[in-house]
């Protein structure tokens, strides 16, 4: 690592002066358990590292009477140990348990889920200088792409690691952002990510300075039905080779509304648009299930060596309506 | 020729008993290699290469060297100049923190000239591909092993069964990175090493170095583990000494996890193209087999064809290939878990031609005597008669299915010497140039003193892993414990006819009227206790030496494995659910580390068969997954239920076991996935995205 | 220390911050965040900012420590460096393989993946630090007993996991939980089986006797 140096703001109001009267590259920092990766391998060699452990707003949950507000220093364990986690979003539990190893879950922190970078080898090794990093080629394009995009990818074919983000957008979640201005903004948490055909440098809308605040997630209505399954290669601990995030509203065995989102598989966590025209107002069967797997799959363009994901998203997405109808 | 007691008068041997360091290492107070901080002590490192092929053209230090805090640089270590795979060392700093160390290292600029390079093993085959050598053709000559006539008994062949197996380069991934703490005393070199051979590493160093190996010693008291990449002395460790010197300062040299996995040795791939013959009542009567693979710039890839079965006509031909990667160093039977994955489950192909069952097949065609009774014995545990009779007949996407794959290994003993001390006090001091990589060798260098001495084990102390220390060879090829057991039961019962000597002496007895029992010595009418018996020891503590002797040990070792899997056919997910594995042990010194040995061993095997793959960047040369995220081992969640049975044969003394276990698994499991999908993988690992293709081309 | 009072009025004030945390209240009184930081060199006067060494204290198995870090120096350089506390092993330096795994004011977490500066004022607990008095705690115990190691570079880490297993889920534990349980460590030699075997032991023994782990 760099000697970086160090600024701790304890609340909103020092943060934004700390963006804005010190100059110099800063990263923002709360679990460490991304940020130390990625500096220790001098992917980031920032002049600051600005800490937001002590922001005391930044941490917990609070049930709101619409929405559960979810503080973006609040650890991943905190998260899957909550008692309204668990009621009311048992996906997100799954997705929150899904997550790494039980330390990493104890240090990693809900904002840091969601703004993390990618794991793509070639990213986070120091001696590739790939497209993401300002050079002039994907290297995985031509080289070593199990692990890669089948969707949206190009010119860059990372997957977005997050396991939160698919679920959370399933949930229809809104993500809250403080500028290095002091002004806050918010927006759905699918407008969040970007694709790197909009911008090959960063995967989501973040400003430089550019914090997460807190995610808001809407209570959801009677007759909800959520869930998260996630394949990993190593079941022990791993990112997802495919992951699906469900939420369904349903009157009986008919769907009124829901979301279908995939990790695992694109830049971005990838909202499978094609699934609400289909699931509005369809019944809950097999051949739906069925159907949304294989207008997922109609948009995939594999790699040389991925194109096992195809099926396996069509796989993972029929396991998940079979086990949302069992549950 | 000396013998061992017999089984029922033992009382500490074949028993279970806990290691004895065990209190240390559960309390994290034992101190290894990468533990040790030295007075004044720097830290060394390396700077290597991250270009695959080339030649050094300028190194320079001059930024290096106004870091706050470094040493020493050096540029001299690489001994011809010419790089030849992404991991080679250019350069070394000491610094007085590790801070310090990795700043200089980066600050160091270097120009290589880049050669073209390769680093698949199937690229470096074709005609076209840059020489890795500038004065070799990449494909080595091949290696040629013939019995009986090949040709006339496939012409006889009621059956042939054919295919090609892949395996993939594995990496030995100790968790404890190679490295040593080295420290001079005038021009004495003193090593403190992650090492399976304190005794090699003296050796290899001195000669590294171009010193006696008079001026060197090696100590290792405890190792993060070894499984083969430990057996030789590392370069690592001479420039660690260079450094050193030229500091005038203690150097504790770790490598990095990347330099661990890129240039310390692997276990090499494999490409086997294998026909096998057998008669329709099945009998194997021809095989022919043809095999290339890369230990990167070694060799070392050789297969151990044709495995155990009986085959009258064979003829093998190997081919090492180079290629512009780290080189191989012996991995845990080596050439071994790749002949159980081909040839077991060729066994299983010929079995379903001649519709005849697997176990009967083997039993037909295995000569050894052990193994006949393993098969039926681990066939009836793991319930082989309620398999799937018809591949893939299970309802559902997750199919169960059992499959088997045996083992075999040579180990034996060979020379070890032992020193044995007796104070007044009854204490024992055990010296024994050996050391513990994890398998209890310690441990049973005191069991075996007070097996035969009949004193209770917390009075030996068994000190090992150091080249100051009697001569003991590495622990490699699983010959440990059947060197150093004899030799320590050679020195006990030396150390033994000391006392009595001493006994009659002082009591102007007879020695034969002294007689030993379990716990005590009879003297006449008199009964000693053992504390009593060494009281007659005064200022200078009895002193003896022994030596491995013959009889005590075998050679040869015989297992099976049995694997249950559940293969999910929607994620090509293969879940390994059970395990049995039959292992002869000759004369067990120790069930519960032996166990462990052997749930070990199966272990690595289902990593090996699961999940474990070096990939080599095509474009840059370079390993893209050298760390634990990518290059993915064995967790909690992957480990089986494992049936351990030990099958005693003590009659042929102490035989090793440290590598026979790994062998079978990967041929097993890929068994069991034939018999639970009807699908047959021919690549290693058996990753999902394999599982799931092999399923789609059987739909197709 | 004005400028402090200023952002004070101004905004989300620290006392507002001090009632939510249950410290009661303190008047004008601005407690310095970190009273031990040494080298506060102020480029905002309104920011904490830390850079070149900094003096922090840590409590590492009940004894305080004070130790000079730089803001990148994780919290297992400072216990294996600094106060030779070498349970925690260096393995992938990644968090990926939990063989520096120590508890943080209770909960296990990967030294590695921890900056010194993030522990200041923590309770950390390492494998050194399990056992009263010299006698080793009933997981300890169990380890030894089942031989739930063999090399024993990754079993102080597994130590802990085990240990914060047992105190987070307490002893009626399936084979199921303990893999859970201990999905953050790796084991090369592969001694699983037995770790198993032990931490389940341990729970059993402590429901036994009621007591601690």
């Amino acid at each position: 690592m760099n000697n970086f140096k160090m600024l701790r703001p304890e609340n909103f109001k020092e943060y934004s002066i700390a963006q804005k009267t010190v100059s110099g590259s800063k990263l923002p920092f709360a679990g460490g358990t991304d940020a130390l990766d990625l500096l220790k391998e001098r992917i980031l060699q920032p002049d600051y590292v600005v800490n937001l452990k002590r922001m005391a707003d930044l941490r917990g949950i609070q049930e709101e009477k619409n929405h559960v507000r979810i503080g973006a220093t609040t650890t991943i364990a905190e998260l899957a140990g909550h008692p309204v986690i668990r009621e009311k979003f048992p996906g997100l539990q799954q997705a929150a348990e899904s997550i790494a190893t039980p330390q990493i879950r104890n240090m990693g922190t809900v904002g840091g889920n969601l703004a993390q970078r990618p794991r793509c080898w070639y990213f986070r090794g120091e001696t590739y200088h790939c497209l993401k990093k300002g050079g002039g080629m994907c290297y995985a394009y031509v080289g070593l792409n199990k692990y890669h995009a089948i969707l949206g990818g190009g010119p860059c074919f990372i997957v977005h690691p997050s396991d939160l983000a698919p679920m959370l957008i399933a949930l229809n979640a809104t993500v809250h952002l403080l500028n290095a201005e002091g002004k806050r903004r918010k927006l759905a948490l699918k407008d969040f990510f970007q694709l790197p055909a909009q911008n090959l440098f960063s995967e989501t809308v973040l400003q430089e300075g550019e914090i997460i605040t807190h995610v808001d997630v809407p209570i959801p209505q009677a007759g909800n039905k959520n869930l998260y399954i996630k394949f990993k290669e190593r079941e022990t601990a791993d990112f997802a080779l495919v992951s699906v995030a469900l939420s369904l509203n349903m009157r009986g065995n008919t769907v009124k509304s829901g979301q279908v989102v995939l990790g695992g598989v694109a830049p971005v966590p990838w909202v499978v648009k094609e699934a609400e025209s289909l699931l509005n107002g369809a019944r809950l069967t097999e051949a739906l299930a069925e159907k949304v797997a294989q207008a997922v799959v109609q948009r995939a363009q594999p790699l040389s060596q991925n194109k096992y994901k195809i099926l396996l998203t069509q796989n993972i997405i029929k396991r998940a309506f079979r086990l949302i109808t069992e549950a | 020729m000396s013998s061992w007691k017999p089984l029922d008068k033992m009382t500490i041997l074949s028993h279970y008993y806990p290691r004895i360091e065990g209190p240390e290492k559960v309390s994290g107070i034992a101190r290894y290699t990468y533990d040790l901080q030295l007075p004044g002590m720097l830290y060394g490192g390396i700077l290597t290469s991250n270009v695959a092929a080339g030649k050094i053209v300028k190194v320079d230090t001059t930024r290096a060297k106004q870091v706050p805090g470094v040493r020493v640089v050096l540029t001299d270590i690489h001994p011809t100049g010419t790089i030849r795979f992404a991991g080679e060392e250019i350069a070394a700093v000491a610094a007085t923190t590790p801070q310090a160390l990795e700043e200089a290292l980066r600050n160091i600029s270097v120009e290589i000239e880049k050669n073209a390079f390769v680093v698949s093993t199937e690229d470096a085959m074709k005609p076209t591909a840059p020489r890795v050598f500038a004065d070799r053709e990449n494909v080595r000559k091949p290696r040629v092993r013939e019995e009986g006539d090949v040709e006339d008994a496939f012409r006889k062949a009621d059956v042939v069964v054919e295919a090609e197996f892949r395996t993939a380069t594995q990496v030995h991934a100790c968790l404890e990175v190679h490295g040593s703490v080295v420290h001079w005393e005038g021009d004495e070199l003193i090593i403190y090493d992650s090492t399976q051979a304190v005794h090699g590493v003296r050796k290899d160093v001195a000669s590294f170095l171009d010193i006696s190996p008079r001026k060197v010693r090696t100590v290792c008291v405890h190792m993060g583990g070894g499984f083969g990449s430990k057996l030789r002395g590392g370069r690592y460790t001479a420039i660690a000494a260079k450094l050193a010197k030229a500091a005038n300062a203690p150097v504790k040299l770790m490598l990095t996890r990347r330099q661990d996995f890129e240039s310390v040795g692997n276990r090499p791939d494999s490409i086997q193209k294998i026909k096998i013959g057998a008669t329709k009542d099945g009998r194997l009567i021809a095989m022919d087999a043809v095999s290339y693979g890369s230990g990167g710039i070694s060799g070392g890839a050789r297969v151990r064809l044709p495995h155990v079965y009986k085959i009258p006509n064979w003829r093998y031909v190997h081919h090492d290939v180079y290629t512009n990667a780290g080189p191989a160093r012996p991995f845990r039977a080596p050439g071994s878990p790749q002949a159980a994955f081909s040839m077991d489950q060729l066994m299983d192909m010929v079995a379903e031609k001649l519709n005849m069952d697997p176990l009967e097949l083997r039993l037909k065609n295995d000569p050894n005597p052990t193994r006949q009774k393993e098969w039926r014995l681990g066939a009836q545990k793991i319930g082989w008669q309620n398999r799937n009779r018809k591949p893939g007949s299970d309802a559902g996407p997750v199919k169960r299915g059992i499959g088997m794959a045996a083992s075999v290994w040579m180990t034996g003993g060979r020379d070890t010497k032992a020193m044995l001390r007796i104070y007044p006090d009854g204490h024992v001091e055990v010296r024994c140039g050996t050391q513990d990589i994890g398998t209890g060798t310690r441990t049973y260098v005191a069991s075996v003193t007070a097996e035969e001495l009949g004193i209770p084990l917390k009075k030996v102390i068994p000190l090992i892993g150091d080249s100051d220390y009697p001569y003991s060879g590495a622990s490699g090829g699983s010959t440990t414990a059947p060197s150093v057991a004899p030799a320590i039961k050679n020195t006990a019962d030396k150390a033994r006819e000391a006392l009595t000597e001493l006994i009659s002496d002082k009591l102007g007895v007879d020695a034969d009227e002294i007689q030993w029992k379990n716990n005590s010595i009879r003297v006449q009418n008199k009964t000693l206790s053992w504390e009593e018996a060494c009281a007659f020891i005064e200022d200078e503590p009895i002193e003896v030496h022994g030596k491995w002797t013959e009889g005590l040990s075998s050679a040869g070792v015989a297992g099976v494995q049995f694997a249950q899997v559940a293969v999910d056919t929607e994620t090509g997910q293969i879940q390994v659910e059970r395990v049995v594995a039959v292992h002869d042990c000759g004369l067990i010194l120790n069930r519960l580390t032996t166990e462990s040995q052997i749930n070990g061993g199966i272990i690595q095997g289902i990593s090996y068969a699961l999940l474990e793959e070096r990939w080599m960047d095509p474009t840059t040369g370079t390993m893209v997954n050298a760390n634990f995220q990518n290059y993915k081992i064995v967790g909690s969640r992957e480990t089986p239920e494992i049936e351990v049975i030990l099958y005693d044969e003590a009659e042929r003394g102490v035989i090793g076991i440290g590598e026979p276990p790994t062998i079978p698994t990967a041929g097993a499991i890929a068994n069991a996935v034939y018999n639970a999908i009807g699908v047959r993988l021919f690549t290693l690992p058996m990753t999902p995205d394999r599982v799931l293709e092999a399923l789609s081309q059987q739909r197709s | 220390m004005a400028q402090r009072n200023k952002i004070e009025h101004e905004g989300v004030t620290r006392r507002d911050f001090l009632k939510g945390l249950g410290t009661g209240v303190l008047g004008s009184v601005v407690i310095p965040a970190s009273p031990l930081v040494k080298s506060v060199k102020a480029a905002s006067p309104d920011v904490e900012e830390l850079a070149g060494t900094v003096s922090i204290q840590i409590t590492v198995n009940g004894k305080v420590h004070k130790v000079s870090v730089e803001p990148r120096t994780t919290l297992l350089s400072v216990l294996r460096e600094q106060l030779q506390v070498t349970g925690p092993k260096p393995v992938c330096d990644r968090g990926e393989c939990g063989a520096c795994t120590v508890l943080l004011n209770g909960k296990p977490v990967n030294a590695c993946m921890v900056l010194a500066v993030d522990a200041e004022n923590a309770n950390i607990v390492t494998a050194e630090g399990l056992a009263e008095g010299g006698e080793l705690t009933e997981v300890q115990q169990a380890f030894v007993e089942k031989d739930g190691l063999m090399c024993g570079f990754c079993t102080p880490g597994f130590v802990i996991s085990a240990t914060a297993l047992i105190k987070e889920k307490g002893t009626k534990l399936t084979l199921a939980d303990v893999k859970a349980g201990l999905a953050g460590n790796l084991c090369r030699c592969g001694t699983y089986p037995k770790v198993f075997e032990a931490v389940l032991t341990a729970a059993r023994r402590i429901e036994e006797k009621g007591g601690g782990v």
